[in-house]
């Protein structure tokens, strides 16, 4: 008749596979342009990788005899997202490693889902760049059905070289080398309006992310002096769009409060252009997110709401 | 004479310098990238282990307890000169490779400790012993991480190839790559310990 | 000289930290991360005792010991000046600046044996000394190399702090609590800072 339990009692119906999976569905439509844009090889490294963090999941909890949740989606955007940040030549067993790696040292060595410091998918791509540097920074792009070695724009624009850019609809639509599931700005966008709608994430740490990237390219990025930078070039290629809106604001490893979001967004602005535009890297996407969820312990301490009359 | 066999053997295992008590941690990160580098340090830390804890333990009635940790760091300091200037002659490609860790091994934590822990309190005989088995635990854990890190992260072993189509995973010749293989060791200990 | 300086600063506090990168200074990272607070002071310390140390192994090995060809000297009374500089910070702390002593007191002791401090003035001699000569800007160059070695270690040293303070209240897998889990969250950071290489 009455059921002891302890608090929380007020549930959501929003279940970890709900969302999950949503956000999976989200990440579809830049999936489906990569298949467009690269080709079937595109498919092959999705499914690989997909695949392998499932398996890597369940492996792991089925030995440590945790109870098993591999299915809940969470490994599956973990895999398609790590997918989506590597070049379409990449070795599937590259690819495969860096699956495993992703979910078995970026999640599962911390206990699992919620409990992990970095995002998963950006610890592999991490762990792939610091492994097979070559294999990681050759792009491709499609030709009538054969991947042909060309470099992203940001390489492009870092080497200076004077090779034309590609224009801002090109970027805007994503045919252009690059990481498979970054390149459409479009698809990306339409995914991203999924989780806004279903309420998964909110505008402020994207918002801030741009915009702060939009001001630093715009101020410093240009080569006539300050403020003659091409902004929108920089918010519309590389990875900025695919970080900005599905791995800064994974749920787990960003901050909780409103002003710490804005601040952790800003601070992913801030890394991705001193990376940018200063660095040894073209793109520094994935190494900001890194570096400020190391900091979020932080972001969620300076900016927790205090008690009514409590003092600093 | 069983206890003194005791003393040998707990270094290696059961008071495993790096595994068990997190000693000497430094140089095991950072000259671990192959198994030479590792057996180069492991050896020369072993020596210095050795002769300080036979000379400390001999002297220990000698020297005064309040100035007595800077009297072992001046014993250490001067076989790691002595480590320093042989290996520098000798083995003048492994003294670059190791850099200024050879230097470091002054402050490598396991010497100052078995020195401060044992030898000031245990006679010459059992002090060479415990040097000993502290040295050569610690020797080979180093190699063992060294080994690994060699194999994955450059496809050698002892500076020969493991096979000609192995891809290195360049990661474990990196820095991040010693932290994450130490790491890893010690879950696996820490795992295997009783329930 | 600024860009000489600027490059200096990056490569001490991230592309090569002494802790994430050289490994120097491993068993106080271990051992003190486990708490902000004390992890701050202690990073505090350390810069302190590394500039000291810059400044004083600097004039010893460019004014006595090189003079003399006596530089084989360098491992023995580096180590010495270290030594007996932490134990006069002490001691001068604790007479001058009692409050400062109470809270920095208790990690002095162990920085003598820091293999960071005498890693930083190894390392400024090896960087600074060419050929039995020093540098130009050589002593600028090491004191503020022991600045920015000790606000490297201070960075790693808090990231770590807060990183352990929030894994103190999750259930982390039983072979991973403690130590193992925290190198595994140094390699980690390991990768995320080498996004500054070539900065």
């Amino acid at each position: 008749m009455f059921v002891m339990s302890s608090s929380p009692h007020i549930r959501d119906r929003e279940t970890i596979p709900t969302i999950m999976w949503w956000v999976f569905i989200s990440l579809l439509p830049a999936a489906g342009v990569a298949v467009w844009v690269f080709g079937i090889r595109a498919l092959y490294l999705m499914l690989s990788c997909v695949g392998a963090a499932v398996a890597t999941e369940f492996i792991i909890q089925y030995l440590t005899k945790r109870k098993i949740t591999a299915l809940d989606g969470s490994a599956a955007v973990t895999g398609l997202l790590l997918a989506f940040n590597v070049s379409a030549g990449l070795p599937l067993w590259m690819a495969i490693l860096g699956s495993v790696f992703a979910i078995a040292v970026g999640k599962q060595v911390f206990g699992g889902i919620g409990r992990n410091i970095f995002n998963p998918a950006l610890v592999g791509r991490a762990f792939l760049m610091a492994s097979f540097p070559a294999a990681m920074t050759r792009f491709f792009i499609n030709q009538n059905g054969a991947l042909v070695s060309q470099a992203t724009p940001l390489n492009i624009l870092k080497e200076g070289s004077a090779a034309p850019l590609v224009g801002y609809k090109t970027l805007f639509i994503g045919n252009y080398p690059g990481c498979i599931g970054e390149t459409s700005v479009l698809a990306l966008l339409i995914g991203a309006m999924i989780l806004l709608w279903r309420g998964y994430i909110s505008l402020r740490i994207p918002l801030s992310y741009i915009v702060t990237v939009a001001l630093m390219t715009w101020v410093f990025g240009g080569s006539n002096g300050l403020f003659s930078g091409d902004w929108l070039f920089h918010i519309l290629s590389g990875g900025l769009m695919l970080g900005a809106w599905f791995m800064a604001t994974d749920m787990v490893t960003s901050p909780i409060t409103r002003k710490g979001q804005i601040a952790f967004g800003i601070g992913c602005g801030l890394i991705t252009s001193i990376i940018r535009l200063w660095g040894g890297y073209p793109e520094g996407v994935s190494y900001s997110i890194l570096m400020m969820n190391a900091l979020v312990p932080y972001l969620d301490n300076i900016f927790k709401p205090r008690k009514l009359g409590e003092r600093r | 004479m069983k206890s003194l066999v005791a003393e040998f053997y707990k270094g290696i295992f059961k008071e495993n310098p790096i595994l068990v008590l997190a000693l000497g941690l430094c140089p095991t990160l950072a000259v671990s990238t192959s198994l030479q580098n590792a057996l180069g340090m492991g050896l020369s830390a072993t020596f210095v282990l050795i002769c300080s804890n036979i000379l400390i333990s001999m002297f220990k009635r000698f020297i005064p307890s309040r100035v007595r940790i800077p009297s072992y760091i001046v014993i250490i300091a001067t076989f790691v000169t002595i480590v320093e200037l042989v290996m520098e002659a000798y083995l003048p490609s492994l003294y670059k490779q190791l850099g200024i860790f050879v230097p470091l091994i002054v402050v490598n934590c396991i010497i100052l400790g078995r020195a401060e822990a044992f030898a000031s309190k245990n006679g010459v005989f059992a002090s060479f012993l415990d040097g000993l088995g502290m040295g050569i635990g610690f020797t080979f854990t180093l190699s063992i991480i060294g080994l690994i890190r060699e194999v994955l992260g450059a496809g050698k072993i002892w500076g020969y190839p493991v096979s000609l189509d192995f891809v290195p995973v360049l990661v474990f010749a990196l820095p991040p790559g010693a932290l994450l293989v130490l790491g890893l060791m010690l879950a696996i200990k820490q795992a295997g310990d009783k329930r | 000289m600024t860009a000489k300086i600027f490059s200096l600063f990056v490569l001490n506090v991230f592309t090569a930290n002494f802790i994430l990168f050289r490994f120097l200074g491993m068993c106080p990272f271990i051992g003190v991360s486990r708490r902000k607070h004390p992890a701050f002071f202690m990073s505090l310390a350390v810069i302190f005792v590394m500039v000291f140390s810059s400044i004083i192994t600097w004039a010893l090995y460019n004014y006595i010991l090189l003079p003399n060809g006596l530089e084989y000297m360098r491992t023995v009374s580096f180590i010495l000046v270290i030594a007996s500089a932490v134990q006069m910070i002490d001691m001068v702390m604790l007479k001058t600046m009692p409050a400062l002593h109470r809270t920095l007191g208790i990690y002095l002791p162990l920085i003598t044996t820091n293999c960071a401090v005498l890693g930083v003035t190894v390392l400024n001699i090896d960087m600074f000394v060419k050929d039995g000569k020093a540098v130009s800007g050589g002593f600028l160059f090491s004191v503020l190399q022991g600045l920015f070695a000790g606000l490297g270690f201070m960075v790693a040293m808090m990231i770590m702090s807060g990183i352990r303070e929030r894994l103190d209240v999750i259930d982390l897998p039983r072979p991973f609590r403690g130590i193992p889990i925290a190198f595994i969250v140094a390699a980690l950071l390991s990768l995320s800072f080498m996004g500054f290489n070539g900065l």
